[in-house]
């Protein structure tokens, strides 16, 4: 009898009691742990991702180098030769100028932009707190066809046209497993300006314990990783503008 | 004890029983990928309600709109984008916090210019991140339209929203609500009485505890409108809402209508307002300069008089109290403080809202009937944004062209056709006129190059022939002895699927014409009410009599003639009447009394006769214009005889139907046209499941399924011409389906389209663009969960498994769209200083059978696709199996030079290690690399840049271009390109023949002195290897 009546309100409780309400901090938490654990998180010092952008029968080589400091690199390939197509060392922003092949550095406004993300790696939501950032849980919302808790992140305010503007993003963290499968932001400036740019993220693989989307996709574009090598070996000077 | 057993069993089979239910999938679950795209058009733009400037920054502007959301600009109005697409888009008023502009945005929803065409709103909304996200503020729900809200700039959270309220019927939401706590409650501070609403509400800017209101009594049924009575008048508070007293000092007695109100930016003691009265010469503008202690009347100009209901908008220089603009059929400026007036400048007429720009007077912007317009000279000359398409259709209607042509009419701008696609999208010129004044429905001749369009009332209804552009009028007229015609503002006219010169109108008798309309013939009596009651529009508009037409009433609504049977035709009317004939005319039968659940006299929107059976039907009622906003849709298998309601729950309550599309094919699939956007059934009814993906809770006022494509087109009264891509995936849902983990839906062979025409967006970089329908292989599949972890990939093979290209797989749960443009991958081009371009050109496939295969973990699933080719083609199929030959040829020989050139590299990459590390191997080192310099030199660019820079073309760059042109190409290879390739490959057999020669001396040397000291060979890589085709 005794059983019965546990058995009877464990039942109860599960049909009745809603999924718990989740707090923001809860989601990201939950989202951390299932990745890895926030400790493993916090120990990458960096990742090199080997991928493939494929683009209506053509597949482009690209390598992406991520480091703590905020160092980065995207390269692509064409034809046998690479082309930075950004760069940043921390305190210059750069490009290749496709007709002439030679490197260029970005705008003013741009690096400075580049400089507040500095501290996004590995997530912005990794210690998200110490790093003046703000999250709301804004509710949840179907995104893929899929329950999603979305999350309003604030970061630092960028400079747009000369005038500072708020950073929010939105990422949609699946109910099920509390990865983000989506995220979006308004573009802020450009012939696009105002309408909002949805990324999505699916195909997570475990790299040393860490798990990370494999297919990441953009107004119909998808980056396919083929590798990513969890702290990599890099010569520094690669991010740095070429004299 | 037994019946805590029996309520445990029953726990303990609940999820088994819920697993083995049916899937339930709604909306974005179900429809997953499948997305509407818009093609507006813009180029006329649409009823503007409200702007809203921002406090602080010039470049930040904010449109309400009528009927199509609000838009906001970041760059002073120059461009604008949505930021109110999940709710209802009939805008009232949006207001930004004072504190907080950049965070907190109100929206006041349904608009305020109560024309009979207006849509609904839906409550209050309120976005604390600058218009990403909306949440409803509790109490509004019942609002329908809301004129004001008015926030303390010293204290934001004391606040004051002015309801106008409902239009067609009485309402106890109506009057000024007051919060003080930022919106979480709400006291009603001012009421009148159930037809009294709020017309406006303002605040002085230098005292926040003043506040005047604007009251206005005023109703609307389907055949008239009644502006004014003794509830109207101008109240004014100086104890922050706390009491209101009329302030009417000078005003004539009796009644009033609709009273505009403004305070100046710049001092509080002046007041204009605009009056509409008894006294025909005190209508007009009003000022005092005492804050309303008295008045003064000082113009009843045309421009300050012209239909209150409309245009009640005055607005105030910020730093000039004699500088006044009011809206208006042209607007009107005066400064001389409202002494005189004269007329802003050309633009759309039907101007709403006009607002300066915060810190210069001389920049204006306008709401008006055809989108809003800038002005850089302080009104005196104007021009319009050109990317806001929120064009209202009352009606639309598409041809069998490819791509095909979607034709339609708007609120006040005329009637229009365009194509659904365009090279490049569609843009603003792709579009053209077929109509002058309101435009309602726009037929396509079934057969022959004609268009038939009208006018308000069928005052004009015109037969267009496109290509001799030669307009003539055909309306039916009164013959001897007829009573008077009695056309609806927007008469129904039907083409015959049967015979394609016959032509229908309708009045309150069914016209038949077969002769596109030059002979016109009666084949029915009355079929309305013919409510004498009714039909008395001479008096409409209350104060001012406003007797446009848009009033008249007990007309012929909707006309559908029986795909299946010529003799069958349906009839509906504005005031309820459903009626059939079975023998073309000759008997009618009133079926109305059949209808189950309909309330008596309600508006029959539209009858679609099916193709499903000659009996078979769907009628949709709507009673908004007595204030029920019910939706209604019933079927109907036996002419009429029994209907069924095919509404369900999951619409919501207010959203009436306006319109239904069935399936040609799938008689449960239907789609529902309502005040609050689509609907759609795959069950006959039983649920239905709003489409929201890229679709905005837009009124639908006319839905077609345009037959070749599958594609559901849309008429929307706010938002243009929306289209949803080949429904087809919809008709094969069912349990079976949904239940499955992956399932592929069956296509029809895709046409591979041959276009290569120029386009260019010249001057379109501030014009909306309409998307295109792609022209790729649409591979539709439905997964049953989201796919998250792990991998999952999609490839198309031939049907030998061979590869022929990677595809970017969708993984949402529900419905997902892939799209393949028939190409296989681009050929891997020789390496060289600079880019050459014909290495992004990728192959078309010939045309056959692929499979696609999607791979998902451990399984696979596999579709068989067919392509064939454009029956239009240039090319015959010989010459096309030619073209795909040589362009083997050439994709090869890209490839052969290709890796041609990669050994040389290696080997010189070699040489130059050996140069550098082994001084006694650098005779034969240097002579190698030498000789395989000279070469490369030959074979590809090695100097120079990709712009004005660029050296002369070498070997690699020759073929790239001849590759890329005979694989681009629809036609014949030429004899030109053949001769060419004869010389290529000759030139390139020579440089083998070079190379084969180094091999056989310098290379020999060279590897005999590696051998000798024991240095490693050069690694060089297989051909398949260098490739890299996995």
């Amino acid at each position: 009898m005794k059983i019965f009546k546990s058995l009877l309100i464990a039942l109860l409780l599960a049909v009745i009691t809603p999924v718990s309400a989740q707090t923001a901090d809860e989601i990201i938490a939950n989202y951390f742990e299932n990745t890895g654990g926030e400790e493993a998180w916090n120990k990458l010092e960096g990742i090199k991702i080997i991928a493939s952008a494929n683009a209506q029968g053509m597949d482009i080589p690209v390598e992406v180098y991520q480091l703590k400091d905020g160092s980065q690199l995207v390269k692509i390939n064409f034809q046998g030769q690479d082309i930075t197509q950004i760069a940043y060392d921390g305190e210059t922003m750069w490009t290749t100028n496709f007709m002439t092949m030679q490197p260029e550095k970005s705008d003013a406004e741009t690096t400075a932009n580049m400089k507040t993300k500095a501290n996004d790696f590995p997530s912005p939501f990794l210690n998200y707190k110490e790093k003046g950032f703000d999250v709301e849980l804004v509710g949840n919302e179907t995104i893929e066809g899929t329950d999603t808790f979305k999350i309003k992140l604030t970061q630092k305010p960028v400079m747009v046209d000369g005038k500072e503007q708020p950073n929010v993003s939105f990422y949609y963290f699946d109910t099920e497993n509390f990865v983000p499968i989506a995220s979006e932001a308004e573009i802020p400036s450009g012939p696009m300006k105002g309408q909002m740019s949805k990324s999505t993220m699916s195909d997570y693989q475990e790299v040393d314990g860490l798990y990370f989307p494999f297919d990441m996709g953009m107004a119909g574009q998808n980056v396919i990783v083929k590798e990513i090598v969890i702290n990599p070996e890099v010569d520094k000077t690669m991010f740095a503008f070429p004299n | 004890m037994k019946k805590l057993l029996l309520f445990t069993t029953i726990l303990l089979l609940l999820p088994i029983t819920l697993s083995a239910q049916e899937v339930a999938l709604k909306g974005k679950e179900l429809f997953g990928d499948m997305q509407a795209r818009h093609i507006g058009p813009a180029l006329m733009s649409g009823r503007i309600n409200d702007l809203e400037n921002h406090p602080t920054n010039p470049r930040i502007l904010y449109a309400g709109t009528a009927g199509g959301g609000v838009w906001k600009s970041g760059d002073g109005g120059a461009t604008f984008s949505p930021i109110f697409d999940d709710h209802a888009q009939s805008i009232g008023v949006v207001t930004l916090d004072p504190k907080k502009p950049d965070e907190v945005i109100w929206v006041g929803t349904g608009e305020t210019w109560t024309r009979n065409s207006v849509s609904i709103g839906d409550g209050l909304f309120k976005s604390t991140d600058g218009g990403s996200n909306w949440k409803e503020i509790e109490g509004f729900e019942h609002s329908e339209r809301i004129a004001s809200i008015v926030i303390n700039p010293k204290n934001t959270n004391e606040m004051y929203v002015g309801v106008l309220g409902a239009l067609w019927s009485d309402s106890e939401d109506r009057g000024v609500y007051k919060s003080a706590d930022g919106g979480n409650t709400w006291n009603k501070i001012l009421y009148v009485g159930p037809s009294t609403g709020a017309a406006d509400v303002i605040m002085d800017p230098t005292n926040p505890n003043v506040l005047y209101a604007s009251m206005w009594q005023f109703r609307r049924t389907g055949w008239g409108f009644n502006s004014g009575g003794t509830n109207s008048a101008l109240y004014k508070s100086t104890d922050s809402g706390a009491t209101w007293n009329k302030i009417h000092n000078g005003f004539p007695a009796g009644k009033l209508g609709r009273i505009a109100v403004a305070v100046a930016p710049s001092d509080g003691n002046f007041l204009y307002a605009v009056l509409e009265t008894e006294e025909k010469d005190k209508n007009g503008l009003w000022k005092s300069t005492n804050a309303g202690q008295n008045w003064e009347h000082l113009n009843n100009d045309f421009g300050l008089t012209v239909r209150p209901f409309y245009f009640s908008r005055i607005t105030i220089d910020p730093k000039n109290p004699d500088i006044v603009v009011k809206g208006g059929l042209n607007g009107s400026i005066s400064r001389d403080g409202g002494n005189t007036f004269k007329s802003l400048g050309q633009m759309h007429s039907d101007i709403h809202d006009i607002t300066f720009a915060i810190n210069n007077s001389d920049i204006i912007y306008s709401g008006t009937d055809g989108g809003v317009y800038r002005s850089w000279n302080g009104g005196t000359t104007f021009e319009i944004v050109e990317n806001l398409p929120i064009s209202q259709f009352y009606h639309i209607s598409t041809d069998n062209e490819t791509p095909y042509n979607v034709y339609g009419g708007l609120q006040d701008n005329g009637s229009w056709w365009g194509p659904s696609s365009s090279p490049n999208g569609v843009e603003a010129r792709d579009w053209n006129s077929v109509g002058a004044g309101d435009g309602f429905r726009v037929l396509k001749h079934p057969t022959k190059k004609i268009i038939y369009s009208e006018m308000q009332g069928a005052e004009n209804v015109w037969r267009y022939d496109v290509e001799k552009n030669r307009t003539k009028t055909i309306q039916p007229l009164k013959n001897e002895g007829d009573a008077d015609l009695r056309f609806n503002w927007n008469a129904p006219m039907a083409v015959s699927a049967h015979a394609p010169d016959r032509f229908y109108m309708g009045s309150q008798y069914l016209h038949r014409s077969e002769d596109m309309g030059d002979n016109w013939t009666i084949i029915s009596p009355d079929l309305t009410t013919n409510d004498a009651s009714k039909q008395d529009q001479s008096k409409s508009g209350g104060l001012s009599v406003d007797n446009s037409g848009a009033e008249n009433h007990t007309t012929i609504f909707t006309i559908a003639e029986s795909p299946l049977d010529e003799n069958v035709i349906w009839v509906g009317t504005d005031d309820g009447n459903v009626q059939v004939t079975t023998n073309g005319g000759k008997d009618w039968k009133n079926v109305t009394a059949n209808l189950t659940g309909i309330p008596k006299n309600t508006w029959v929107y539209h009858i679609e006769a099916s193709v499903h059976g000659k009996g078979t039907a769907y009628a949709v009622f709507e009673g908004h214009t007595s204030g029920d906003m019910k939706p209604y849709a019933l079927k109907t298998t036996d002419y009429g005889e029994t209907w069924n309601s095919i509404i369900s729950e999951d619409i919501q309550e207010n959203a009436f139907v306006r319109n239904i599309q069935e399936d040609y094919i799938n008689e449960d699939l239907l789609f529902l046209g309502t005040e609050l956007g689509l609907y759609v059934t795959i069950n006959g009814g039983k649920t239905w499941s709003h489409f929201t993906n890229n679709m905005p809770p837009v009124a639908v006022h006319y839905i077609d399924l345009q037959k070749a494509t599958n594609d559901i087109v849309m008429g929307t009264h706010g938002r243009g011409v929306i289209i949803i891509d080949d429904i087809s995936p919809l008709r094969e849902l069912d349990q079976e389906v949904l239940s499955k983990d992956v399932h592929f839906f069956q296509n029809q062979p895709f046409t591979m389209v041959e276009e290569s025409g120029f386009g260019g967006n010249f001057g379109a970089e501030t014009q909306f663009v309409g998307n295109n329908k792609s022209s790729a292989a649409r591979i539709v599949y439905y997964l049953k969960k989201r796919h998250t972890f792990g991998k999952m990939s999609m490839e198309l093979q031939d049907m030998d498994g061979n590869k022929v290209s990677n595809l970017n797989a969708g993984k949402s749960k529900g419905i997902n769209v892939v799209n393949w443009n028939y190409t296989t991958t681009n050929p891997k081009m020789a390496e060289a200083k600079t880019v050459s371009f014909g290495g992004f050109v990728s192959p078309r496939v010939p045309a056959g059978k692929y499979k696609v295969v999607l791979t998902k973990g451990k399984d696979t699933y596999e579709h068989v696709i067919e392509t064939t080719y454009d029956t239009n083609s240039l090319a015959t199929l010989a010459e096309r199996k030619e073209q795909e030959k040589l362009t083997k040829t050439l994709f090869d020989m890209v490839e052969d030079l290709a890796y041609m050139v990669y050994e040389i590299n290696t080997l010189q990459d070699k040489a130059t290690e050996v140069i550098e590390k082994h001084p006694k191997g650098k005779k034969e080192a240097q002579s190698l690399f030498n000789a395989l310099e000279t070469l490369r030199k030959d074979l590809v660019v090695t100097t120079g840049d990709n712009y004005v820079a660029s050296a002369e073309n070498e070997l690699r760059e020759e073929m790239g271009e001849l590759y890329s042109n005979v694989a681009t190409s629809y036609d014949r290879v030429s004899g030109s390109q053949k001769q060419n390739l004869k010389r290529i490959t000759s030139q390139f057999e020579a440089e083998k023949a070079k190379y084969e020669a180094i091999t056989k001396k310098e290379v020999v040397k060279f590897y005999k002195f590696l051998d000798k000291n024991d240095i490693p060979k050069p690694e060089i890589k297989t051909k398949d290897a260098f490739l890299d085709r996995e």
